[in-house]
């Protein structure tokens, strides 16, 4: 028993780390994110093509090489290094911004144009547009896509892992060396506890959206 | 002298001239009908009147005030646009209406962001100096507005509960709700069953019957006869013919007119 709360509490301490990455890179990747998509979205050519190129690239590549990236590069090439964490939090909110920006972008393409011109012919300003009439409905239609993606950020935090920062997958893995194996098994607990809460949470919001349709 | 004065209006689409030339004008109190096939232009008048495309050449003039101008639209703000926009009102073939938003709330949203705009900016909107006595107007407005077109009682459903006709009514008076001098429609009917369709033709024409100056752009010639003062046929870009309905409808004088009339004809009015 005492065994059973040693391993527990350790692993608790790791999944405070996933907890950290996942809490800090959806807070900054969904703001992120949105000025990707509208760069992705822009009227200026050469800087559409520039963000499209970077999305395509770091949605084209694992997110495990570019925790590699993040973590070696800059003290290969400019002999600067960042922490552990601070390595992987760049590297997950690059990754997800990525990865946000297109559903942002999806979104906001699949707002018929006549909803823009009936905002115009009332007066409307660009940006009350945006804010009262388009921004409703593309939370509405991104809702399923974005539990998905926030769904799969919860367990990639363990990838975190691979430039050794502490996280639960970590921990349960200084357990398997010691020859002590169920930790390992026991770590899927916690991602399920932690995502059943989430998708009680958006099925929460998608109802609350489902007052209308459309 | 005319309300609305239309301009050698010309627009064209890359190598696509869609409007060649384009004028007429219009009187306080009349309504316009367009008539024309398919592919003609209407809608790209509409739009362009409505500052949703810009055209090439050409001037629009309403009450006196140059509107627009090719020459010097692109000096023209964004601010100023959209102050001279408010001259018109559009209502679509689609409706158009905001889906998360009651139909109350689909009508007071444009006059309650204007109201806070001027608010803040001169201290008034229509008489109002607080946006409490502001939004009380306007919602006054919206529940005689409804009540105009008959959907009083539908003020707190959402556009997906309505019926195609009634979610047009609600544009309608979306569109009236900010009080353009002149109500331009673009197929108004076109997207609804042929059951439905009676209901908004008849808000529209007690909409005459107050006097609302109105351009029509409509495939219900019947309609067109009835409720319009001056019908214009349009072709290829081009005024074909214009003229009272007994003039247009009753003797075309362009052949062209009288083949599109016949097609009509042949389905039965
Ligand atoms: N945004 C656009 N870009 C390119 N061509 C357009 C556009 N809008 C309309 N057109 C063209 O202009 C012509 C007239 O269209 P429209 O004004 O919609 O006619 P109508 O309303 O009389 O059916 C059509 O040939 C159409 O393809
Ligand atoms: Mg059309």
């Amino acid at each position: 028993m005492d065994q059973f709360w040693n391993v527990t509490s350790e692993l608790l301490k790791g999944f405070g780390q996933n907890c950290t990455i996942f809490g800090l890179t959806l807070l900054m990747a969904i703001p992120l994110g949105l000025i990707i998509s509208f760069g992705s979205m822009s009227g200026i050519k050469p800087l559409k093509a520039v963000v499209r190129t970077f999305v395509w690239i770091i949605r084209g590549t694992p997110l495990m090489l570019q925790l590699f990236v993040v973590f070696y590069i800059p003290s290969l090439v400019w002999g600067i290094s960042f922490d552990r964490m601070t390595a992987a939090i760049i590297a997950f909110v690059i990754n997800y911004a990525a990865y946000f920006s297109e559903i942002f972008r999806g979104g906001i393409e699949s707002i018929p144009k006549g909803q823009y011109e009936a905002g115009q012919v009332l007066g409307m300003k660009k940006s009350q547009i945006f804010f009262k009439v388009v921004l409703m409905q593309v939370v509405k239609r991104i809702t399923a896509p974005m539990s998905n993606e926030i769904i799969t950020l919860v367990k990639d935090t363990s990838l975190a892992r691979v430039i050794m920062v502490p996280e639960m997958l970590k921990a349960a893995e200084r357990f398997t060396m010691q020859g002590l194996i169920w930790p390992l098994f026991y770590t899927g607990v916690f991602f399920l506890l932690f995502n059943g809460l989430l998708s009680l949470l958006f099925s929460y919001i998608e109802k609350k959206f489902n007052y209308y349709k459309g | 002298m005319s309300m609305l004065q239309v301009e050698n209006i010309q627009k064209s689409f890359g190598k696509n001239e869609v409007l060649k030339n384009i004028s007429f004008s219009l009187d306080k109190g009349e309504v316009l009908a367009i008539i024309g096939s398919s592919g003609s232009g209407k809608t790209t008048l509409l739009r362009c009147i409505n500052f949703l495309e810009t055209p090439q050449q050409g001037k629009i003039t309403v009450n006196g005030n140059t509107l627009f101008d090719a020459e010097t639209f692109d000096k023209v703000s964004e601010r100023e646009l959209r102050r001279r926009r408010l001259h018109f009102g559009l209502v679509f073939q689609n409706f158009n209406l905001f889906p998360q938003y009651k139909v109350m709330e689909n009508i007071t949203l444009a006059p309650s962001l204007m109201a806070k705009e001027q608010i803040r900016e001169n201290g008034e909107y229509m008489g109002a100096k607080t946006m409490r006595q502001a939004q009380q107007a306007i919602r006054d407005e919206a529940d005689q507005l409804l009540r105009k077109v008959g959907l009083y009682e539908k003020r707190e459903s959402y556009p997906c509960d309505l019926s195609g006709g009634q979610q047009q009514r609600v544009a309608i008076a979306r569109a009236l709700a900010l009080n353009p001098d002149i109500l331009c429609f673009d197929e108004p009917t076109s997207a609804l069953d042929p059951e439905l369709t009676g209901e908004v033709l008849n808000v529209i024409k007690g909409l005459k019957s107050a006097n609302s100056t109105m351009i029509v752009v409509t495939h219900e010639i019947g309609f067109a006869h009835d409720v319009a003062d001056r019908i214009i046929f349009m072709d290829g870009g081009l005024i074909e013919e214009e003229g009272t309905p007994q003039q247009v409808i009753d003797n075309p004088q362009s052949a062209r007119t009288r083949e599109f009339l016949a097609r009509f004809n042949q389905f039965g009015d």
